[in-house]
Parts: C-alpha cells; sequence; structure tokens
C-alpha cells in the first residue's frame, strides 16, 4: 500500500460524523491522485464494509462526493460495486438513513459523469438498485416527492392500463392515456420539477390511480400482469389518495386551470368519479402527440419562479395594441413591475453587473458566470492570449447559428439541449462532412488534429465530393481544405472544458 | 500620468485628478460627454444606475472616451457615482474638440418613462406570443413578437432607443434581434455595413458605439455577438437606393428564417434602427415594412411623421396589422457635428481590426498582387444625380419610368462596376469587403447575392508593382475572392 493511500486510510478513519470539510478534503486529496485511484477506492470500500452502521453514510457520501466531482477514474472503478455497497449500507441501517440513501440514490439517477453525458454509473447498476429499493417498499414515506417515487407511481399503473388495452384494443381514449403516461413518465426521468409541479403530477396521478382501483380493483388483482411488487406497494400509496385534498389548492389547480383555460386540457366529471382530465391533443396530427404533449407540459412546468412573477406583472398590466399610445404617455408602470428588470433578479454580478435568478438554476448560471470572468482576466493576463477577428456567416448559417454557443453557460447549455433535444422532433444523427470545393484536385486531405489520412468519396445524393466525418477547421471559410474529424474536435474541446473547470478548482482553493 | 509642470498642461479637471462625486436622484439621468482625448473613469457607489438600459456594476471602474452617454436612476434609492478624468494618451492629439467633459443632471426623462412603458408593452405582446406559440406550435397561424421599426429625424434618439429596448428585452430573458439600416454606424461591423444582429447578452457599454464586437478567434473580454453583416459601403443610405433596398430585402429574408429557426428569438421579436428618413422615403418604408414584418412603427419626437405614416399604412392600420406609436425626443440627445462621427467610424474600424482597450485583437498585415484578384465597388447613383446631392436625402432619384427597364435587364451595372483602373483614389486607405464568392466565379450577378467574410483594409497601393499592402483581420493565407472597395475609408 503506497503512502498516500495510508495516509488516506488515515484521514478516513476520522469520518465519524457527517462533516463537510474531510469530505471535502478527501475529495481534493482523490482528485489530485487519480494514479491512486485503485487503492483510494479500496481503503474506502473497506471503510464503508467495515466500519459502525452509523458511520456508514458518511463514507458513502466521501464516495459519492469523489464521484461526482472527480468523475473518472472513481466512478467508472467503483461503478460495477456500487449496488453492492447501496444495499449493504441500506440493510444495516434505520429509516432516517434510508431515506438519506434513497436521497442520494435519486441525485446518482439524474446526475451525469463529469463533463460527459454518460450515466454517473452503470444503468444497470442504477437498475438494480432501483428494483431493490421498490422491493424493500418505501421508507415511512414522509411527505417528500420525488421525480422517482413518482415514476415508480407510474410504473404500478402502466400494467393496469396495459391490460385493459389488451383487453380493448378500439378504446382510443384508453390508448391515449395510456401513451400520455408513458410520456409523462419519460418527463419526470429527464426533468428536475419544482415541488408544487411535482404535486400537480401526483394530483393527477393519484386522480387516476383512485379511479382504476375503484372501478376496477377486482381486475387490477386478478390480471397476471399485477406483479406481487405491485400489490405490495398499492397499500402503501393508499395512504398517499387522501392527499389529493390536502394538496396546496392553490399550486395544483393554478396549474390546471391554467391548462384547462389554454385549452391544453379538458376535463370530464360524472357523479360518481372524480375529475378526468384529459390532454387535448390538435385534432387531425395524430402521430406527433407525444411531441405536443411533452413539450407543452415540460414548458408549463419549467416556469421559474421568475417567470411567474413576470406572468403575473405583465398580466395586470391592461394595454392592447389599440390603447397603447395612451398606456405610453400614462404614469409609469409599478414599482413591482420595474423591478422585473431589478431587483426581482436578485443576484448582480459585481464584475459587470449582469442579473441572474435567485432560484437553483439562476445560482449556477452566476456560478458559471463569475468562472468565466475569472478563466477571462487569467487568460488576459497572461501574454498568451493572442486573438483575432474571426470572418462573419454567410446567411444560411447565421439563419441556423445559435447564440447559447457565445455565452458563458456553454457547458450548461450543451447539457439543457441534450435533454430539451430529445423532446424536439429527433434530428437523425447524420455524418458530418465536407462538400469538397470543386477548384480542388487533390480529393486526399488530412485532420488538422490527429494528422490521419482522409479520402474522399462521392456523395451521390449531393452529387458531390466530400471528406466524411470531418468539419472545416472552425472560423475557416467555405472552400478550405482545412479540415478537422468532428470526433477530434470535439475531444479537444471537451479537454478544454475540463482545464477549464480545473482552474476554476483551484481558484476555489486558493 | 506625471506630467512635466508647464509642459502639454491639460486643463484643470484633469490636473487635480480627485474623483468627483454625483448623486442622481430616482427618474433623473447624468448625461456627460467625453472627448477622445480624455478617459473618464466610473464607478457606482451606491443604488441602482444604467447606460441606455444597460446595468452597471458597483465598485467596477469603467472607462469612457468619446462617448456622449447618460446615467439614469431608474429606482427610488437613486443612485450615487464617483469619476475621475484622466488624458487619453492614445488620442492626446486629437484637435477640433473640447479639451474637457460637459455633465449636468436632468429631471427631464419624460422621454424615459415613454421608453419603459413602451417595453413593458412589447414585453406583454411577447409574452402573449410565448404562450400561443407554445399551444399552437404545429399550426401555421403563429403569433410574432412584435418587430418594431424605429424612425425619426435626425439625432432624435432612434439608436438610444432601440439600444434600451434590445437591453432591457434581453434582462427579461429574451434575445431579440437589433436591425441596424443606418449605415453610418457600424453596429458588430463596420460603418457602410447593414446588419442584424440578436441580443443575446449586454452591450459593452466601453466598446467604441457602445454595441460591442463580434466574435474572435479567442475568449474575449465581453461575450461577442453574432451579426448577420451585408456590406452596403456608403455611409449615405440614399447614395445607391437600389443596392440599399436590395439589402435590406436580403436582411429581411435571413431574419425572418432566423426567428423560424429560434424560437426563443421568435418569441423576442425585432429591433429596427434606421437612418433619418422622412414621409418622401415612403417606399422604402413600406419596403422595410414588408420585408421584416414590421407590426409596430415607434416615431420619435416627430408628430407629423406618425401622422403621415397613419394615412400611409391606413389600411395596415385598419385591420390591426400595424399599430402606430409616437414617442418624445429626449431633451438628452446631442447634436452630433461631422467631425465627432467621422471620428467615432475610424475608431469602429480600428476596432474592427484591433480591438479596444480590454480586448486587443491582433491583425495581421500582408500583401496582395491586383491581377490575382476581381475588385467592384458600389456605383454611387449620387454621384450621376450631383444637382441633387443636397436635396432631402431619399428623394426618389430613379424615377419610376427608367428603373422599370434597367429591372428587365436585371444586370450588375447599377448596383455594382467592376474595377477596371486601379489608383491610389479608389483603393489606397479605404476598406474592402472580402466576399464569399471566389474570384474565380464567372457569373457576376451573384455577386448581388454573395455574403461577406470580413473586412480589409487597403493601407498604400503601389502602382508600379501592382500590389496592395493589406490589413487582414484573420492571419493566414489570404482568401482568393472577389473584392469590395467600399466608400468607407481610414487612414492609420
Amino acid at each position: 500500500m503506497s503512502e498516500i493511500v495510508q495516509e488516506y486510510a488515515q484521514s478516513l478513519k476520522e469520518l465519524t460524523f457527517n462533516s463537510r470539510p474531510i469530505i471535502d478534503t478527501l475529495t481534493t486529496i482523490a482528485a489530485e491522485n487519480t494514479d491512486e485511484g485503485d487503492g483510494i477506492l479500496d481503503v474506502i470500500t473497506a471503510r464503508i464494509y467495515k466500519c459502525l452502521p452509523e458511520q456508514k453514510l458518511f463514507a458513502l457520501y466521501l464516495l459519492d462526493s469523489i464521484c461526482k466531482n472527480v468523475g473518472n477514474p472513481y466512478n467508472i472503478l467503483i461503478g460495477d460495486d456500487i449496488f453492492k455497497l447501496f444495499s449493504h449500507v441500506y440493510l444495516l441501517v434505520d429509516d432516517n438513513v434510508r431515506k438519506k440513501l434513497q436521497n442520494l440514490f435519486e441525485t446518482w439517477r439524474l446526475t451525469k459523469a463529469k463533463g460527459t453525458n454518460i450515466p454517473l454509473f452503470p444503468p444497470g447498476e442504477l437498475e438494480k438498485i432501483g428494483a431493490f429499493l421498490k422491493k424493500a417498499g418505501p421508507v415511512n414515506n414522509g411527505n417528500e416527492l420525488s421525480n422517482s417515487r413518482l415514476i415508480r407511481d407510474i410504473d404500478e399503473l402502466l400494467p393496469i392500463f396495459h391490460n385493459k388495452l389488451n383487453n380493448n384494443s378500439n378504446d382510443t381514449k384508453l390508448n391515449e392515456r395510456f401513451n400520455a403516461l408513458n410520456q409523462l413518465k419519460f418527463l419526470l426521468q429527464n426533468q428536475k420539477m419544482q415541488p408544487n409541479e411535482l404535486k400537480a403530477v401526483e394530483a393527477q396521478l393519484n386522480t387516476i390511480k383512485h379511479q382504476e382501483l375503484n372501478r376496477s380493483s377486482t381486475s387490477a388483482n386478478s390480471s397476471p400482469n399485477s406483479t406481487p411488487t405491485l400489490r405490495s406497494n398499492i397499500p402503501s400509496s393508499l395512504p398517499a389518495t387522501p392527499k389529493v385534498n390536502t394538496v396546496p389548492a392553490s399550486s395544483a389547480n393554478d396549474l390546471f386551470d391554467r391548462l384547462i383555460n389554454e385549452g391544453i386540457i379538458t376535463f370530464e366529471q360524472d357523479f360518481n368519479s372524480p375529475r378526468v382530465y384529459e390532454i387535448n391533443y390538435p385534432k387531425g396530427n395524430p402521430n406527433d402527440h407525444s411531441d405536443v404533449f411533452s413539450s407543452i407540459l415540460g414548458y408549463q412546468m419549467i416556469r421559474s419562479e421568475y417567470e411567474q412573477l413576470k406572468y403575473n406583472e405583465l398580466n395586470k398590466l391592461k394595454v392592447t395594441s389599440q390603447s397603447v399610445q395612451g398606456f405610453i404617455s400614462s404614469p409609469n408602470v409599478s414599482i413591482q413591475c420595474k423591478n422585473l428588470l431589478y431587483e426581482s433578479k436578485g443576484l448582480k454580478c459585481s464584475i459587470c453587473g449582469k442579473r441572474f435568478n435567485t432560484d437553483d438554476v439562476g445560482k449556477n448560471r452566476k456560478r458559471l458566470h463569475l468562472d468565466w470572468h475569472f478563466r477571462i482576466s487569467q487568460k488576459f493576463k497572461s501574454s498568451s492570449n493572442v486573438q483575432s477577428r474571426s470572418w462573419y456567416l454567410d446567411d444560411v448559417d447565421w439563419a441556423k447559428f445559435k447564440d447559447e454557443n457565445l455565452l458563458e453557460f456553454q457547458v450548461n447549455i450543451a447539457n439543457s439541449t441534450q435533454s430539451s433535444s430529445q423532446f424536439k422532433p429527433q434530428e437523425s444523427k447524420e455524418i458530418p462532412y465536407v462538400i469538397i470545393p470543386s477548384t480542388e484536385t487533390n480529393m486526399n486531405n488530412k485532420c488538422l488534429i490527429c494528422r490521419e489520412q482522409v479520402k474522399g468519396s462521392f456523395n451521390e445524393e449531393l452529387g458531390e465530393w466530400c471528406w466524411y466525418n470531418c468539419i472545416l477547421q472552425p472560423g475557416e471559410p467555405k472552400g478550405s481544405r482545412k479540415i478537422v474529424h468532428a470526433n477530434c474536435y470535439n475531444e479537444t474541446r471537451k479537454r478544454g472544458a475540463l482545464e477549464d473547470a480545473h482552474s476554476g478548482l483551484k481558484r476555489e482553493r486558493i | 500620468m506625471e506630467l512635466i509642470p508647464g509642459f502639454n498642461r491639460p486643463d484643470a479637471d484633469v490636473e487635480s485628478n480627485l474623483p468627483i462625486t454625483i448623486t442622481i436622484p430616482e427618474n433623473h439621468e447624468w448625461r456627460f460627454e467625453v472627448p477622445f482625448k480624455l478617459s473618464l473613469s466610473l464607478k457606482i457607489l451606491d443604488g441602482i444606475a444604467e447606460i441606455f438600459g444597460t446595468e452597471l456594476p458597483i465598485n467596477t471602474d469603467l472607462s469612457f472616451s468619446g462617448v456622449k452617454y447618460s446615467v439614469y436612476a431608474p429606482l427610488p434609492q437613486g443612485c450615487k457615482l464617483q469619476y475621475t478624468l484622466k488624458i487619453n494618451k492614445e488620442q492626446s492629439n486629437t484637435t477640433n474638440e473640447p479639451a474637457s467633459i460637459s455633465e449636468y443632471i436632468s429631471s427631464d426623462t419624460l422621454s424615459m418613462k415613454q421608453v419603459v412603458n413602451l417595453h413593458f408593452y412589447l414585453e406583454k405582446k411577447r409574452q402573449e406570443a410565448t404562450d400561443r406559440n407554445l399551444v399552437n406550435q404545429h399550426s401555421v397561424n403563429q403569433t410574432p413578437a412584435p418587430k418594431v421599426l424605429l424612425l425619426g429625424p435626425k439625432f432624435s434618439g432612434k439608436s438610444t432607443v432601440a439600444k434600451i429596448l434590445c437591453s432591457y428585452g434581453f434582462k427579461m430573458d429574451r434575445c431579440p434581434i437589433l436591425v441596424n439600416l443606418n449605415p453610418r454606424d457600424g453596429v458588430f461591423a463596420m460603418p457602410g455595413a447593414l446588419t442584424a444582429t440578436p441580443i443575446s447578452d449586454n452591450f459593452d457599454l466601453e466598446a467604441v458605439g457602445g454595441y460591442g464586437g463580434s466574435t474572435t478567434s479567442g475568449t474575449t473580454y465581453h461575450n461577442p455577438k453574432q451579426p448577420l453583416v451585408k456590406n452596403y459601403g456608403f455611409e449615405d443610405f440614399a447614395a445607391n437606393l437600389d443596392l440599399y433596398r436590395h439589402h435590406i430585402s436580403k436582411l429581411g429574408v435571413a431574419t425572418m428564417s432566423r426567428l423560424e429557426e429560434d424560437i426563443a428569438v421568435k418569441n423576442s421579436g425585432v429591433i429596427i434602427d434606421t437612418p433619418a428618413l422622412t414621409i418622401k422615403d415612403i417606399r422604402l418604408i413600406e419596403d422595410i415594412v414588408s420585408d421584416f414584418e414590421v407590426d409596430h412603427i415607434v416615431v420619435i419626437g416627430n408628430e407629423k411623421l406618425s401622422i403621415d405614416l397613419q394615412k400611409k399604412f391606413v389600411h395596415k392600420v385598419s385591420n390591426n396589422s400595424l399599430c402606430i406609436i409616437k414617442l418624445s425626443k429626449s431633451e438628452g440627445v446631442v447634436e452630433l457635428d461631422e467631425s465627432y462621427i467621422r471620428k467615432c467610424q475610424e475608431e469602429t474600424i480600428k476596432q474592427y481590426f484591433n480591438g479596444y482597450f480590454r480586448n486587443p485583437l491582433s491583425p495581421f498585415k500582408t500583401e496582395i498582387t491586383i491581377s490575382d484578384f476581381v475588385f467592384y465597388q458600389p456605383v454611387d447613383s449620387s454621384e450621376f444625380n450631383s444637382s441633387l446631392l443636397f436635396a432631402p436625402s431619399g428623394d426618389s432619384f430613379a424615377p419610376d419610368a427608367t428603373e422599370e427597364t434597367e429591372k428587365k435587364e436585371d444586370t450588375l451595372d447599377k448596383y455594382y462596376k467592376k474595377i477596371d483602373d486601379f489608383s491610389a483614389n479608389n483603393l489606397e486607405n479605404l476598406v474592402l469587403a472580402v466576399t464569399q464568392l471566389p474570384a474565380t466565379n464567372k457569373s457576376p450577378n451573384d455577386l448581388l447575392d454573395a455574403c461577406i467574410l470580413g473586412y480589409v483594409h487597403v493601407s498604400k497601393y503601389e502602382e508600379s508593382k501592382g500590389r496592395l499592402k493589406v490589413l487582414l483581420p484573420v492571419p493566414g493565407a489570404f482568401p482568393r475572392n472577389i473584392l469590395i472597395a467600399t466608400k468607407i475609408g481610414y487612414t492609420e
């Protein structure tokens, strides 16, 4: 065992309480000694298995911190053992800690490995944990709502619908609701929701559940597909049903009223059953359900606090195109309204005056923004910062250009567009290529990064010779023969982002 | 800066070098003008302050030179600022300028209140458009966010209003496209250019003109913008109205497709800044309205013009597809003299190649052989109508009858002519636009639709060698493309 690992094991013994400083320090040491990754992970796993049950959580927290903040190689090395570790701890701790473990697990489902777009841990392992937790049943169910709990709820409902559909495949309404549930599940898996939005979704789910169970509890129980887990879960989720009434009326109803007002959702009500909400799909466009549903719902749900405030303030302004002249000469807009430009966006950058929302998204953006200021000032201090004006884009490229690429939130944006693009019609993954300029006589070329040879091949659809899997070196005009492999380019960019991130880390330590 | 007593002595303001503190009450403006030869360092000590809609940071020095700005205090707490002056070393020999700053506090911010109200009206429209577009994603009848055309006489503050509306829009999470149709100003580009630029971040107040720059090969001090640039090549919009209209329509097409491509931009709309157009330019105004699908015209400081426009657009106004709004002109607008405008243009050109003090750039000096390239220049139709040169601008230069016959021919002649007689006169000290069209291109009409890569500057024409000394923004090979010699000049 190397000296570093021995010291690490020693410091690890101090982790007898939930100490942020110790975890941070140990994370930093792990980050600086990735060569010793195997050894470090060995002592941490040993600690998790051997320490007192009440201290296990903290060691697991350390492991979590290292995997999230350092990532490669730790998350990869430990990936295949994560279920074993998790279940081991889970079985030995009390309900309180179990709840924390569940929360921890939920963050794992939502977190991507640092600097990449792949899940933090292997999906297979995460599924095992999910199944394990399902079997273990909800802990003493607190009132906390989470994406994964709702996903579980949906998972319970889906087989019921599935059965019904099998028996009655012509029921279009049933079909629609089945699809809607699937969409909702998809949404929950891919998006972080505000608590009140979760409540709204829960209320909706409960309505459906309530109804299904009332109408056809017999069929659900007798159906061959209703697995034991389903049955065991129904009682535990039943106490939640009365909560429909306790959901703060404003949040859920507001949302639904808005949806109803905008014609997205309609409801029917008969005397015996609770309200049934139906998603209103545009007529004559049956193939687009998913898209419409998810983007409408998605949008409604991600309206931030600031956007809600803005919506309300603007609604108070009574002005139309006809009355605008009078409005403009009228006394000023209210101070609340004016403050939408100022204090409603409570975080202000001290360097440039740019404002950010006070919610988590805003805080994160401000953090990225400050990191960016820091990086820039470092770069400008070093003499290596030589740059020159770029060429302009042509009309077509400009029309397709996304201004996110100019901003400091790029890392974030890349992730969010990744997830939001799933709500847009999926663009087929096209192979990038560069059309060989007609003036070019030499079809052979090479990637400026890896220096590998690239041969031209003929694209019959276009009727042009192309270099495949390549893009023009950024900044090069059309017709240039300076090309790079798309993969090489992305790799170098990633590396750049990583270096940038590291410089951010260093600053924090100083 | 150490100064030898009695030598090169600046005025008292500068010499004392003591910070001066100013307190601005709510809804007041501190208006100040700084000549190029001085540099004013400004710091907000307390409160909320903005310059043309761009909010200033607290306790951070901003440095201004050659500006006519005003600091506005929008909120009840007002604001407090401090400034110091020093000699701007790079520009200390600029003549023709006052040697001190002028500054005063004004309570006359009626027009500012109107602009704020106008913004909130536009934002309400944007909100409606956003919500409806969400529900009707798949319907053809999407509701556009407002597309606003700003009109008004010279020095009525059109560009300032455009800046405020864009800044406020950005602050409320929008990304409006700022279209500049005034070739006198280079907005994110060169003078002589017409541009469309999504405003996805604050303006850079310290940059020349107070807009900021386009993209560079590195990371910039202030986030850059990505303009679409059409090279018109004259600073006077009426120099070749056909060419001007042609570029506007191209810009319009591209802007409309950008709106289709990007829902965030679509939900934010367009703000169009213009040169001083009058009712005599009604055909041009009609073109702009149709090219950009304008639904709001804002007329600043000219009641008569707004009434005339109501009459001309009576159909559109009566079916609610166009809304004409009038705004008062701000008393703070300064009349710019020719030498100041000229100086700003030169600084804008310099900034394109060399960047500015916060963000220097490295251009590239090279030589090219004239015979390797093909040169065009835009036709100055006002040369043919020299008697009309001082007639009211836009006074229909091309009589309708002859224009029709010309259109049938559809030649390049009325837009560009090829340069065959090279001279220092038509090349030296001028800015050339580099098109995206290879010099080998055989059909000259393509030139009309060619986009441009950027600009180069010719510092010397060596007649004997047939070579040009040029400044290229981008290091590396000079693109073998058709070049257009603009009428925008600049001497290093």
